[in-house]
């Protein structure tokens, strides 16, 4: 197993590389000039000879002038920085400089990436205690009234598009009943007493995101749990359990379900790793500060190290995320040796 | 798992009622400002744009330090700020240089209680012409401003021999003569205190040893960058600074700010002092800020400028709970012409093309009647069009819609052939005989047999992705029947707008086809600062054209004469000249019409009814208007 997981690391070292490189290439090649962009603001304050002399020692400063090669390499932290001062890129944990927020990318990352992560548990383990219950309850009530008004109401939360769900339940959670509160993560201008009611204030807050979320989510992984269930019940082991006069419990559960995760569990573990994710539609929408409108604004600003940043962060989170799914198989499934 | 399931969904149901009496309460409080903005906060609170230009986190900035010795008022006229300068002289030196020399009040302090003196003033200007600031990556020009500054930037002086502390409470700054006389000098010495101390730390101090002002101690990026950094991003009690407000909190996880009255402030250029107890400030999204209006997630929007939510923020003041003001624009959207190729060049296309546009019509649909037409680079915001606006109306050509006088004004130019060269007609594109030179490399060219060089009235228009106002000129420009009946085609070609900006430009640095002149036409749009600049704006050194200068490449002797002139050769208090210079200007310009005005906004603010005297203008923010509000009984 330790030499299966360390060739894998390998692997994921040059696919990063490869990914990296190819990000990188793809940024640069859209035809933006970051150092006029930073000047345009002072350009009316400045003349013209003053204005030239700025625009050429930020061209300097920002090692736009090198090759694309030299460029990448010195993001990565395999060419020394433009001042001569040494390694310094992702390499030496360096993530890069926002050009758009003008503070390391670390920074700016750390507190929508909380609020992500916060948001993104609530609904994942919401999401997977109502879908997998209500597959596996589909899945063994098959053809009966109850399955054929989930199979109705997944299709629909299935088809329809999250910003359309969100602004349905926003209407009536928030404008109509006025229920829960339209944006943000706290109440405005709320001092609060404790840490407790600062974490109540924004639970309160994504509720109705978290439910939004949940609903959206519904329909994909109800219908898979189902269809993986109804697969595992025809098999003919679940006959001869019945045969033996097992419990209908442990038939479904200990028989059914164990060989119907197999294909389910590709899908929960993307899940627990899209935590880190942000939903570039529901942020904008709720005026959540999280991952996805970070990256929704580093891409409008072309702050491309901060795009890049998230990207490459995501890269190593997939690359994770996909080793963690085959040991999965290992440990779900004895008859796969993750180790062969 | 039915009693996993049960608990969460119990625990997220209990959460949610427990706070909801809570947080209403706190959101709708009477006396509270909730601020709703569409730029989000970014969070650096540095002064004066030293990093970054948020213009949220800009207002916030002026929300907490507003102690410039000049500043604008509700005109936007540049003016002393008396509660701060005691006195102002100034002096033209031999060198063609001039000379301020300031004394502030005594008795001024921060939001800590601690003195203000002439220091505070002056280290940021020594900052401004240091290397140290470019190293610590703070965009500051000071340096190609005060007399002496290059020097020390350039390390060959360890003073800024221009910048002078007198005295506990004076200090002079001299301006290098290049950029004097200048209208707007009073911009140079818009000077603001701040903490040396809360800046860049302990064991700095600002001295003058007779040949010039300079910051002693260990100053130097590394020693002060960790410093610096605290302070920008800094929120909250120990925050220094000398404004009608404390920023008392920023949460960044929430991208919220929240301000108190600064009980130490002493007034505003008025002696005017906010009564409004606290503000909190939070990001307004686009597609819903009407419902976070209405359920109260903030009470105050400001400068809504499409007509549409304008329309919808007034059903919202209808219904009650709301008042609301209006002011316009000081800037206004238009028709960018480039004009030297293509048919563009010519000025009676360009003045065709303006006659073809029913542009009253265009604003009015819009702005959903919430605009107007303007007929010059102005706004109707603008002081100098408050100050000549009969005029403006009786001299100015309006370019009324006339497909008959747009054809009339093509054939006159010579735009009479088809692409055979035999005589217009009818369904076919004109074009017009022209010599090599007016030819240029033009893709749409036509040479005949004979060597003719006929050009077609065909206009390349690069419009960007997503804008609405494209969209409308598309329907009434270039695909609106006068146009071709009028023998002129239009080439919609929409692109993103870094794209549009890169052919705008001619940015061969971002690629060879940039630098080949491809559009002669371009909707944009503008603002303008309180300084009406528009110097080097009309140059006609081929150099600063390159370097991004006189995009419109009209190359007009006059118009760069009078766009010089108008600020650089008129002292401050000469408005008169200043005015005769600036119409002299317009009517040029609205003569040869590199552009064509399309329509300027009103805009709209939404304030809780229970706000009293809020008045909101052009040039005058929400930071300074607040100011004058109470709260009703």
């Amino acid at each position: 197993m330790g030499k299966y997981i360390a060739k894998r690391i390998g692997y994921m070292a040059l696919v990063f590389l490869i990914v990296s490189f190819l990000m990188y290439s793809l940024y640069n090649l859209i035809p933006t000039d970051p150092a006029r962009a930073e000047l345009e603001a002072q350009k009316m304050s400045l003349k013209p000879a003053e204005y030239e002399q700025m625009y050429q020692q930020l061209r300097q400063k920002m090692g736009l002038d090198d090759p694309l090669v030299v460029r990448y390499m010195r993001w990565m932290g395999l060419w020394p920085d433009v001042d001569g001062s040494g390694f310094n890129g992702l390499l030496q944990g360096n993530f890069g400089y926002s050009q758009f927020f003008k503070k390391d990318v670390v920074d700016v990352i750390s507190a929508p990436m909380g609020n992500t992560i916060f948001i993104n548990i609530f609904s994942t383990i919401l999401a997977l205690g109502i879908t997998i219950p209500l597959g596996i309850y589909c899945a063994v009530h098959k053809g009966r009234k109850i399955d054929n008004g989930v199979q109705v109401v997944t299709m629909l939360g299935y088809s329809l598009p999250i910003y359309i769900i969100a602004l349905i339940f926003m209407f009536f959670f928030c404008v109509h009943w006025r229920i829960f509160p339209i944006s943000g993560t706290k109440t405005a201008g709320a001092i609060y007493a404790t840490r407790w009611d600062e974490f109540i204030d924004m639970l309160y807050h994504i509720t109705l995101p978290v439910i939004v979320m949940t609903f959206a989510s519904l329909g994909g992984m109800t219908r898979y749990v189902r269809s993986a269930m109804i697969d595992a019940l025809s098999m003919d082991y679940i006959r001869t359990a019945r045969a033996k006069g097992l419990k209908e419990k442990v038939v479904i559960y200990s028989h059914a379900w164990r060989n119907a995760l197999l294909p389910i569990i590709t899908s929960i573990i993307g899940w627990f790793i899209s935590i880190f994710s942000g939903s570039v539609i529901i942020e904008n929408t709720f005026s959540l500060n999280g991952m996805g409108k970070l990256y929704w604004t580093g891409l409008n600003n072309l702050d491309f190290e901060l795009v890049l940043a998230i990207q490459m962060f995501y890269t190593i989170v997939s690359l994770v995320g996909s080793l963690l799914m085959d040991i999965s198989y290992g440990l779900v499934d004895p008859r796969v040796r993750v180790d062969k | 798992m039915k009693k996993l399931l049960s608990v969460l969904l119990a625990i997220a149901l209990l959460a949610s009622m427990s706070v909801v009496a809570f947080a209403e309460n706190t959101a709708s409080e009477k006396g509270t400002i909730i601020y709703g903005t569409s730029t989000e906060i970014g969070g650096d609170f540095a002064p004066g744009a030293w990093w970054t230009n948020n213009a949220t986190d800009k207002m916030i900035r002026d929300m907490t330090n507003d102690y410039a010795v000049t500043t604008t008022d509700q005109g936007g006229q540049y003016i002393i700020n008396p509660t701060i300068c005691a006195n102002l002289d100034s002096v033209v030196n031999d060198d063609g240089s001039k000379t301020y020399t300031v004394t502030i009040n005594e008795g001024l302090v921060y939001n800590n209680g601690e003195a203000i003196t002439a220091k505070d003033f002056v280290w940021p200007m020594i900052f401004s012409c240091s290397k140290v600031a470019t190293d610590t990556g703070a965009k500051l020009t000071g340096y190609l401003t005060y007399v002496g500054g290059q020097d020390y930037y350039d390390g060959n002086a360890t003073a800024v021999s221009g910048i002078r502390l007198i005295d506990d409470y004076t200090y002079s700054v001299t301006i290098v003569a290049d950029k004097i006389p200048y209208f707007y000098d009073l911009a140079y010495v818009a000077d603001m205190p701040f903490s040396l101390k809360y800046w860049l730390g302990e064991g700095l101090d600002v001295k003058d040893d007779g040949e010039g002002a300079y910051i002693a101690g260990d100053f130097t990026a590394d020693a002060i960058s960790k410093q610096l950094e605290f302070a920008r991003f800094n929120a909250g009690e120990d925050r220094v600074s000398a404004g009608p407000y404390n920023l008392v909190e920023f949460d960044k996880a929430a991208l919220q700010a929240t301000f108190t009255i600064n009980q130490n402030y002493a007034g505003n250029f008025e002696g005017q002092k906010p009564s409004i107890e606290k503000i909190v400030i939070l990001r307004a999204e686009d597609a819903t800020w009407a419902d976070q209006l209405k359920t109260g997630a903030f009470n105050f929007y400001d400068t809504i400028t499409d007509g549409d939510d304008i329309n919808n923020a007034m059903d919202i003041v209808e219904a009650g709970g709301f008042g609301y003001t209006t002011f316009d624009r000081p800037g206004y959207g238009m028709i960018n012409f480039q004009c030297d190729f293509g048919p563009t060049q010519f000025k009676a296309v360009r003045h065709a093309i303006a006659k073809l546009l029913d542009r009253n019509e265009f604003a009015n649909t819009f702005c959903k009647g919430w605009g107007s037409v303007v007929n010059g680079p102005y706004g109707t915001g603008l002081w100098q069009f408050q100050d000549a606006e009969e005029w403006l109306e009786l001299s100015l050509n309006t370019y009324e819609y006339d497909p008959n006088g747009a054809v009339e004004l093509l054939v006159n130019d010579g735009w009479v052939y088809d692409e055979t060269g035999a005589d217009w007609t009818e369904g076919h594109i004109r074009h017009k005989k022209v010599t090599a030179a007016e030819a240029g490399n033009y893709v749409h060219n036509v040479t005949l047999a004979d060597g003719t060089i006929l050009m077609p009235l065909i206009i390349e228009w690069s419009s960007s992705d997503g804008n609405p106002v494209s969209e409308l000129l598309n329907v009434m420009l270039a695909q609106g029947e006068q146009t071709a009946a009028a023998g002129m085609q239009i080439n919609q070609n929409v692109m993103t707008f870094t794209e549009l900006l890169n052919y705008y430009y001619r940015d061969a640095s971002q690629g060879d086809k940039y630098a080949v002149p491809t559009y002669g036409m371009y909707n944009l749009a503008s603002n303008f600062t309180p300084a009406y600049d528009q110097s080097y704006e009309w140059t006609l050194d081929p150099d600063m054209i390159a370097q991004g200068y006189n995009l419109n490449r009209l190359l007009n002797e006059s118009l760069d004469a009078l766009s010089m002139n108008m600020v650089y050769g008129v002292e401050s208090d000469d408005v008169d000249t200043y005015m005769t210079y600036w119409k002299a200007f317009i009517m040029l310009w609205n003569n040869e019409l590199p552009q064509i005005p399309l329509y300027s906004n009103v805009y709209m603010t939404v304030y809780p009814d229970w706000l009293e005297g809020y008045e909101q203008d052009s040039f005058w923010d929400f930071n300074q208007a607040i100011l004058y509000c109470t709260v009703a009984e």
